[in-house]
């Protein structure tokens, strides 16, 4: 990890500005994700989109963004947001069916480098 | 895979034909009702999230063309709604022709209010449609090479709204916008936010088969049409109605409105388009009428120095082709009458004093060309000031101004002559009390009408029988003057053309050392003194314009005989070789007379001086007549006659002549009046006054220009063949043409005749193989 990318993950898991929470998964396996909107949206169309405010409306509880992403396992997602934050991610570590399904959800995101870098280590 | 097999185990997945269509089903009706909340602007009910997973899933599913075709067709049922209701109920009255009804286009612009409304909407639905869409326009339409979504939307717009085949939305749209604009142009306020969406809107639009914007197929050609027929009407009024610089500043006024039109609500690309339209309508038809508006026209405007409009009709008219060629023209023709009448006063004047000619009119001759040159100058003076303060000091005007100067200057003959005399004018001694700083600026002027002379030459002849005049009666203003003119000619056209005249300033000031030496001679001299004083100004007879081969006789009293005897004795004894010609034509002399009343002192030509001396042997009453004085005076005719005209005719009447008269004639008798009074004890007797020459001596001047071209065109041969060696017939003409032109503008028979001559003088030859070549034979 350079030091960007390791002062971005602290930023990720620690910051106290962080105005969105997502909620990722279904049933049982569900989890609560902090962030920063303005990260989110400069890194990502699908997030520029989402949280733009002609869809957010309502849903903004004192200045807190809530966003359900039900059709992701939480864990896939974690490894995702890790990746927009620094741009960084290990396939190495990841068993194949993960690496699937983060193939799979970088699609549904439209995270084009993210997809072009597993589907290259997956072939 | 053509020898697919099946698969192994007997367990397979339940078929389901209908689940992949139910969720198909299910996925479609809730994004389409989504759009359609969407529509109603009711998205705040909605989820982002679902709604794109919708989507996503489709095209996962490979339905993306089914998605992709349901979101037309709802988007078109909207769009055909969104017509019936809101777009067809605010069609105006009864379109744009109802001016009763609907005297501001309130209507029009109430319809093209909900039109800006109804795009709104649209766009922003369309942006919210986009979003929810991405995975289909990213993935999907993409692969099936179909317009983007939101690329979509303005498609189905276009289609429904603006080019509707249902209701006749496109032609209430052009109506009313060629209305507002009309009115507009009529000065009527318009809000010009609503005509401005709706042409945004047509601009963002698209058409399909000329990838260029709706605006541009659908309203831009009828704009221009509409703007073309408008002007065309506005500019036959105009013209009739209003005087020239009230039709200028109107032009002016549409050209700004048309440009501030473009720049608040209309197209980039339509500027220089429309600029041309009102340029074409109101400036290029209507230029020469413009130009030639009796009263107002651009003849009134520069006769009455109106810069402010001149300088509007140069801007305007500079912008069309033709423009400021006929301004040119109809000012340079406009010089060239002016200069015409000019020249005419000068004509009328001359045939005037010849009819009394001889009349001793001397001063009015001068007079007139004095005068033709300050109208001249004044004439120039005001074409500047036009061309500085109108004109922007435009280089193409200024040529097109000087070739009518040139004209008018060389269609009258004297010029040179007068522009000569204008000078001599201007040089003489204790004149108008001019300070030497204005006399200077006046000769800088006149320098500038010198060069529009085509015929230096003769200009330079006058010049120098001028300046002779003036260098030998003593009467130019200053040396410093003098020499301050001859430095400007020389800056014109070269030292040549400025040697001779500074070699007449030499010969004066190495007389008066000669005459310094020769009084010294006298005074340490055994010889009798002579019994006048002699005062002698030496001249190298090639610089001075006299003629010496026909040098002037007179039988000059015994004294002054003498006297010259002695001088040319001493002049001789210094200079061997040389030989003097008396040129008593030229002198002047100082002679006391005694009158009944009291003594003058009297300042007289030497003829006049000889004239007056036969008197000294008469008695009182003995008069001597026209040809006593003739034969013994041995005096040309001409000048006898003149001469006779000052002492008889003239102010000071020194003799009284029998029959009384100004003119003088065979067989006048002449008496010394010894009556004359006059309250100044010296008295200067005019006659040698610079003067226009009369026909006589013009034609004589005529001859020895004629003779001096001669030998320069036969110099400008030699040279040019002694450096060229051989040389083709026409060539060497140019170079001829090219080396004397700015002395006179020889003409190719001329030089061809001069040719010959070098050729039987053995100068040149004929080339043996080809007759048009010349060789040079050194």
């Amino acid at each position: 990890h350079s030091g960007l990318s390791r002062d971005l993950l602290l930023m990720l898991y620690n910051a106290d500005d962080r105005n969105v929470i997502i909620r990722v998964g279904k049933n049982h396996n569900v989890k609560e994700f902090r962030a920063h909107s303005n990260i989110l949206r400069f890194r990502s169309a699908y997030f520029k989109s989402a949280l733009s405010s002609k869809w957010i409306g309502k849903k903004n509880e004192n200045g807190t963004i809530k966003f359900e992403k039900p059709n992701i396992n939480p864990n896939i997602f974690e490894i995702i947001l890790k990746y927009i934050y620094t741009g960084e991610v290990d396939l190495t570590v990841n068993s194949g069916e993960v690496n699937l399904e983060l193939l799979i959800s970088s699609d549904e995101l439209l995270l084009e480098e993210l997809f072009n870098y597993v589907q290259d280590y997956l072939i | 895979m053509s020898s697919r097999k099946q698969p192994k185990g007997k367990i397979r997945p339940p078929k389901k034909p209908n689940s992949a269509d139910a969720q198909f089903n299910d996925n479609w009706d809730r994004l389409a009702q989504a759009i359609r909340e969407i529509h109603k602007k009711n998205a705040s009910i909605l989820s982002f999230e679902e709604l794109y997973r919708n989507a996503y899933n489709m095209v996962l599913h490979k339905n993306g063309d089914k998605l992709y075709n349901g979101v037309r067709e709802v988007i078109t049922q909207h769009l055909e709604e969104v017509a019936v209701s809101q777009v067809v109920p605010a069609f105006p009255l009864s379109g744009a022709s109802s001016s009763q009804t609907n005297p501001n286009g309130a209507g029009g612009a109430n319809f093209l209010k909900v039109l800006k409304t109804v795009w709104e909407d649209h766009t922003t639905c369309m942006l919210m449609i986009r979003d929810i869409l991405m995975y289909m326009d990213r993935v999907y339409a993409k692969t099936a090479n179909v317009p983007l979504v939101y690329d979509l939307g303005l498609d189905l717009f276009r289609d429904t709204i603006v080019r509707s085949q249902n209701y006749p939305i496109q032609n209430h749209l052009l109506e009313v916008l060629l209305q507002q604009i009309k009115l507009e142009r009529e000065n009527e306020i318009i809000d010009r936010t609503n005509v401005k969406a709706s042409i945004d809107m047509l601009l963002e639009l698209t058409d399909a088969s000329t990838k260029d914007t709706v605006y541009a197929t659908d309203f831009e050609n009828k704009f221009l049409e509409t703007s073309s027929e408008y002007y065309r009407v506005e500019g036959q009024m105009l013209v009739g109605e209003y005087d020239a610089p009230e039709y200028m500043k109107k032009v002016d006024k549409r050209l700004n409105e048309e440009e501030q039109r473009v720049r608040h609500y209309l197209s980039q690309t339509t500027e220089p388009k429309i600029r041309n339209i009102v340029e074409e309508e109101l400036i290029s038809k209507h230029l020469k009428t413009v130009i030639e508006m009796e009263n107002s026209g651009l003849i009134p405007m520069l006769r009455n120095e109106k810069m402010d409009d001149l300088g509007r009709m140069y801007k305007l008219f500079g912008r069309v082709v033709k423009g400021h060629d006929e301004m040119k023209s109809a000012i340079s023709d406009y010089i060239r009458e002016l200069g015409k009448a000019i020249n005419e006063t000068v004509t009328s004047n001359t045939t005037a004093e010849g009819g009394n000619a001889a009349s001793g009119d001397k001063q009015t001759g001068a007079t007139v060309a004095v005068r033709w040159v300050q109208e001249v100058l004044d004439l120039k003076d005001k074409f500047d000031k036009v061309q500085n303060l109108a004109l922007s000091n435009d280089k193409a005007f200024q040529t097109s101004f000087n070739e009518a100067f040139e004209y008018f200057i060389n269609k009258n003959s004297k010029s040179p002559e007068f522009i000569s005399l204008f000078i001599d004018d201007n040089l003489k001694k204790g004149l108008k009390g001019k300070t030497e700083e204005e006399v200077d600026s006046v000769l800088d002027k006149t320098i500038t009408l010198f060069r529009f002379i085509g015929e230096k030459d003769v200009f330079e002849r006058y010049y120098k029988q001028h300046l002779a005049k003036r260098l030998l009666l003593g009467r130019s203003v200053s040396d410093d003057a003098e020499r301050g003119m001859i430095g400007k000619l020389k800056v014109e056209c070269g030292y040549q053309f400025t040697t001779k005249l500074e070699g007449m300033f030499n010969d004066m000031r190495i007389s008066s050392d000669t005459m310094t030496d020769f009084k010294e001679y006298l005074d340490k001299s055994v010889l009798e003194k002579p019994k006048l004083d002699l005062s002698v100004t030496v001249l190298t007879s090639t610089f001075w314009p006299m003629n010496l081969s026909a040098s002037p006789r007179c039988n000059l009293p015994p004294e002054l005989t003498k006297a010259c005897g002695t001088f040319q004795n001493f002049y001789l004894g210094r200079h061997s070789g040389r030989r003097l010609t008396w040129q008593s034509n030229m002198g002047t002399a100082d002679i006391r007379g005694s009158f009944k009343a009291r003594k003058h002192e009297l300042n007289v030509s030497t003829y006049q001086m000889v004239i007056l001396l036969m008197f000294n042997d008469k008695q009182d009453g003995e008069s001597l007549s026209y040809e006593q004085i003739k034969g013994e005076s041995d005096i040309p005719e001409a000048d006898l006659k003149r001469n006779l005209q000052s002492l008889a005719c003239a102010k000071y009447k020194i003799l009284v002549k029998e029959p009384k008269g100004k003119e003088i004639n065979p067989g006048d008798q002449f008496n010394f009046n010894n009556d004359f009074t006059a309250p100044l004890q010296r008295i200067k007797i005019q006659t040698v006054a610079s003067k226009v020459e009369s026909e006589g001596e013009r034609k004589e001047t005529r001859e020895k220009v004629e003779e001096a071209r001669k030998h320069q065109t036969e110099a400008a041969i030699v040279r040019i063949m002694k450096d060229r060696k051989t040389m083709e017939h026409n060539l060497l003409i140019a170079e001829v043409v090219k080396q004397l032109q700015s002395r006179f503008m020889p003409n190719p028979a001329l030089i061809k005749k001069r040719i010959e001559a070098l050729i039987e003088r053995e100068y040149l030859e004929r080339a043996t193989g080809d007759r048009r070549v010349y060789n040079y034979l050194a």
